[in-house]
């Protein structure tokens, strides 16, 4: 061999063993790198901005801290938010008045800001008042708290903070661990507030200022947001810093391709696959696959109740007993779901006051006929359904199995669909018949649900029913602080909802969690985003 | 030099002769955003508990609060400042958004039609070299099936043997691979960008990452560039001055390239002007299957929300493409056949 030849062949084996080693310290940092993919993207790190994607609060519970959060619970085998259980974040512990009407924070004496700044009193109190003053989404959150002034929060002294309440809210606490009453570093935020923007609410959407788990590294709107642990932060459930070092927050719009990347291993952890990408993964048992029943979610299918021939109830009910039920839920969801159908209800009473509960329909289309007969339309009629492009994946489905099961009570269905934007336009503006939603609630809860999606003149109210009756329950409910009133109230409000029939509850379809086998600690979240901070790798 | 410079005089006015149709492009969106039947503030209203007062901040943030012809006198000297307002999507401004997605839609663009004109002219010639022979129909059976699969599907073919079955590619989500270092941005051009940084491992991830999206790309729009190839050169190829080149004894080479194909190629130049320009605006599936970060995909986005700015910005941004590339092909005219001249 010559000595070129030998020489070569060195440098051949030590680029060989240099490319090994190096493949080895890049796994051990892949290791303690969490990769998510989604197919939305984070628009802005200020969950408070006007236009936030759901993406941009899971970002938010890692840069900020708030006073308290959520515990969480085992149901059926899987991690969920506990909403009956409030631990400390920032505050180290809290006290509410006997008479409900006080509640005072007590600050980790430990917690400090990104910058290394101590978290005080003045910081929590400028957060809070921020949330309720600006025109930010926080204000309509913490209304349904009873907190809408910055008179209520008050600094007692530097670890000290007392909110007061006009009345006894049992929503108040839980508010606070909401998504948008974030702890910012107010001396940071002053510095770039400015006369026209007090709350300095563009620096923030680009900036973060908090005392969160982990900071921005860079932030790519509509692409990625690369994060990096912050080994300071103390807050997480066994008083230590969050596992993973490193979070990657990375877009990718089409479903399939996050499936081969999770499946491939390249990714870590994915929430909006198809469903029956998700059936074929969980098929093939590489993956972990955790599904959860959005338990605080319903997807329904709506009548405008002010709308002829909508406004008859018998028309409502025969649509109740004509719709396929069974088909639709395997044809739209794969079964990935509870279903809130099928269910009976001994002697016609509602089972349960809690809100969704499963009601007693099913497909049943001589019934249906009797009941468009009561109505005075033995021949049906004509009506559009219409779902938005964004659900296409499980309303276009649905939509055809509607139309086609209508038809054999004469009722014709013309299918629209429609874009994002137009949809929620001609909802707000209550032009729309008949259509399929879904509907969310951070802080479930029977009396909450029917305040917001079944009374008044607004877009949520997709029915736009208008029964005084259940307006007047529910407000009560509200502030109603004996257990079995309140549930007494919630059957009354069930058994209304069904005899008037305003809307046709479906399903909770599931949270499907795909994920690489070695991630644990997944945790469904009120928000249905990834909280990262849950997350480690065995 | 001076048939040069005339050249340039020639294609300056050119440019200014369409500035009218620019402006005419600028009013026209935004006077057919106004009327699509979506309203961008309710959308983006959207979390839980927004209401109507909600609803009143954007609109007024965006500015819809004001009448219509009095937002259009707004958005005009605010183009004419060179701001394109801001996108409620990505909470930036749009003229980011654009100088951001713009070089990583023009590269693939690019790198796809090279890869197109490199396959096509060649396949286009040896058809019309042989027509009615096994070579032409095999050219013709592969346009037909370049054309009838849809870009999507190619790119999740592609995606489905290359990277989840052989694992030859990398993953594919977009321009590097998202645990690689960028190169310090010069032009926004990954592939030139890294060799001007000299770091040849990332010029080659980069590389890599383009390849599969380019190629799906290419699929589609090799058919109208061979096929017009072909029927070009079957033109000149049947052509008095060919036959004497044969018959003065010119190699065949010669024949073929110098005098058929010159004379064949200005069809072509056309169409891949053409083809470009509608590359660069209908790529979106291609974007959307290979999560990269470029204009149209932008835009679908921002048209399904209805947010204004950034379609209207992106109508502008694809009407201006539109114009240099037609100059572009019409200098190209000039140098493939002097005898033709711009005005």
């Amino acid at each position: 061999m010559s000595v070129t030849g030998s020489r070569r062949l060195l440098s051949l084996v030590a680029s060989i063993v240099f490319s090994l080693a190096a493949g080895s310290v890049q796994a051990q940092t892949r290791a303690e790198t969490l990769r998510y993919v989604t197919g939305a993207s984070v628009n802005t790190l200020d969950p408070n901005i006007p236009g936030s994607t759901r993406e941009a609060f899971a970002v938010s519970l890692s840069t900020y801290d708030r006073l308290v959060s959520f515990g969480r619970k085992q149901l059926n085998g899987k991690w969920v938010f506990d909403l009956s259980k409030i631990t400390g974040e920032l505050a180290e512990s809290y006290e509410v008045s006997p008479d409900g009407l006080k509640m005072t924070f007590r600050l980790r004496k430990d917690a400090k800001f990104q910058d290394g700044t101590p978290v005080t009193a003045e910081d929590v109190k400028w957060s809070l008042d921020r949330v309720v003053t600006a025109p930010v989404l926080g204000k309509a959150q913490l209304l349904t708290g009873s907190m809408t002034s910055a008179d209520q929060f008050k600094v007692i002294d530097p670890l000290t903070v007392e909110v007061t309440l006009p009345k006894p809210d049992k929503l108040a606490l839980p508010n606070l661990a909401t998504v948008y009453p974030i702890i910012i570093n107010s001396k940071v935020a002053k510095e770039h507030a400015t006369a026209d923007d007090p709350w300095a609410m563009a620096w923030l959407k680009e900036h973060t200022a908090g005392s969160g788990a982990y900071k921005i590294e860079t932030f790519k709107p509509g692409e990625q947001v690369i994060m990096s642990r912050n080994a300071a932060w103390n807050r997480g459930t066994a008083d230590k810093s969050a596992f993973f070092k490193r979070v990657i927050v990375q877009s990718v719009p089409e479903p399939a391709t996050r499936a081969n990347l999770v499946e491939r291993g390249d990714a870590d952890l994915v929430i909006d696959l198809q469903a029956s990408d998700v059936q074929s993964l969980e098929a093939k048992s590489k993956l972990k696959v955790i599904s959860t029943p959005q338990y605080n979610a319903v997807t329904f299918v709506s009548m405008n109740n002010q709308i002829p021939p909508f406004d008859n109830v018998n028309v409502r009910r025969a649509i109740a007993f004509a719709l396929p039920y069974d088909d639709m839920f395997k044809a739209a969801l794969f079964g990935r779901g509870s279903p809130l159908f099928g269910a009976t209800w001994a002697d016609g009473k509602p089972s349960s006051g809690a809100y969704p509960i499963a009601q007693p329909v099913k497909l049943d289309l001589e019934k249906a006929k009797e009941y468009l007969k009561a109505a005075g339309l033995p021949d049906g009629f004509s009506t559009t359904f219409s779902f938005n492009v964004g659900q296409a994946s499980t309303a276009e489905p649905m939509a055809a199995l509607v139309k086609e099961s209508l038809a054999k009570i004469g009722i014709k269905v013309d299918i629209q669909k429609l874009p994002d934007a137009q949809m929620s336009t001609q909802i707000n503006e209550k032009k729309l018949p008949f259509f399929t939603e879904g509907i969310v609630a951070w802080l479930p809860s029977t009396d909450y649900f029917y305040r917001n999606f079944y009374t008044g003149n607004q877009r949520w109210n997709y029915s736009s029913i208008n029964n005084p009756e259940l307006v007047e329950i529910a407000q009560k409910a509200r502030f109603e602080p004996d257990a079995a009133t309140y549930e007494e109230d919630g059957i009354k409000l069930n058994a209304i909802h069904f005899s008037e029939i305003p809307q046709i509850p479906l399903w909770q379809p599931s949270q499907d969690a795909v994920m690489a086998p070695s991630v644990e600690g997944y945790t469904y979240q009120f928000h249905r985003q990834v909280d990262y901070r849950d997350l480690n790798r065995k | 030099m001076a048939a040069f410079g005339a050249t340039v005089i020639r294609a300056g006015r050119r440019f200014l002769s369409s500035l009218p149709a620019l402006f005419g492009v600028l009013v026209f969106t935004f006077l057919l955003m106004r009327v699509l039947p979506g309203d961008p503030a309710v959308f983006f209203a959207s979390g839980p508990n927004a209401g109507k007062e909600e609803i009143e901040v954007i609109r007024k943030q965006m500015g819809l609060n004001k009448p219509v012809p009095e937002q259009l006198m707004l958005y005009l000297y605010d183009v004419g400042s060179g701001n394109l307002g801001r996108s409620m999507m990505t909470g930036q401004l749009v003229t980011k958004d654009l100088r951001e997605r713009l070089p990583a839609s023009l590269e693939l663009t690019l790198t796809a039609l090279l890869i197109a004109l490199v396959t096509a002219v060649p396949l286009g010639v040896l058809a019309a070299l042989r027509p009615g022979s096994i070579i032409d129909h095999g050219v013709r059976f592969f346009c037909a099936l370049g054309v009838c699969v849809p870009t999507f599907v190619s790119g999740l073919l592609l995606i489905y043997v290359f990277y989840y079955l052989l694992g030859l590619a990398p993953d594919p989500t977009g321009r590097v691979d998202i645990f690689a270092s960028l190169p310090p941005r010069r032009t926004g051009f990954l592939l030139i960008d890294f060799l001007l940084a000299g770091d040849f491992d990332g010029w080659w991830a980069a590389f890599r990452q383009l390849i599969l999206p380019a190629l799906s790309m290419a699929l589609f729009v090799v058919a109208p560039l061979a096929r017009i190839t072909r029927a070009s050169m079957l033109v000149s190829l049947g052509s008095d001055f060919v036959r004497t080149a044969h018959s003065v004894g010119l190699p065949w080479w010669r024949v073929v390239v110098t005098y058929a194909l010159r004379n064949a190629i200005l069809p072509v130049i056309t169409i891949a002007g053409i083809v470009f320009s509608t590359m660069l605006g209908a790529n979106v599936l291609v974007e959307k299957v290979f999560s990269w970060p470029g204009v149209a995909s932008y835009a679908l986005d921002a048209l399904l929300s209805s947010d204004y700015a950034p379609v209207q910005g992106f109508v502008l941004l694809m009407a201006t493409v539109f114009v240099i590339v037609n100059l572009l092909v019409d200098i190209l005219y000039g140098i493939a056949d002097p005898r033709v001249t711009i005005g």
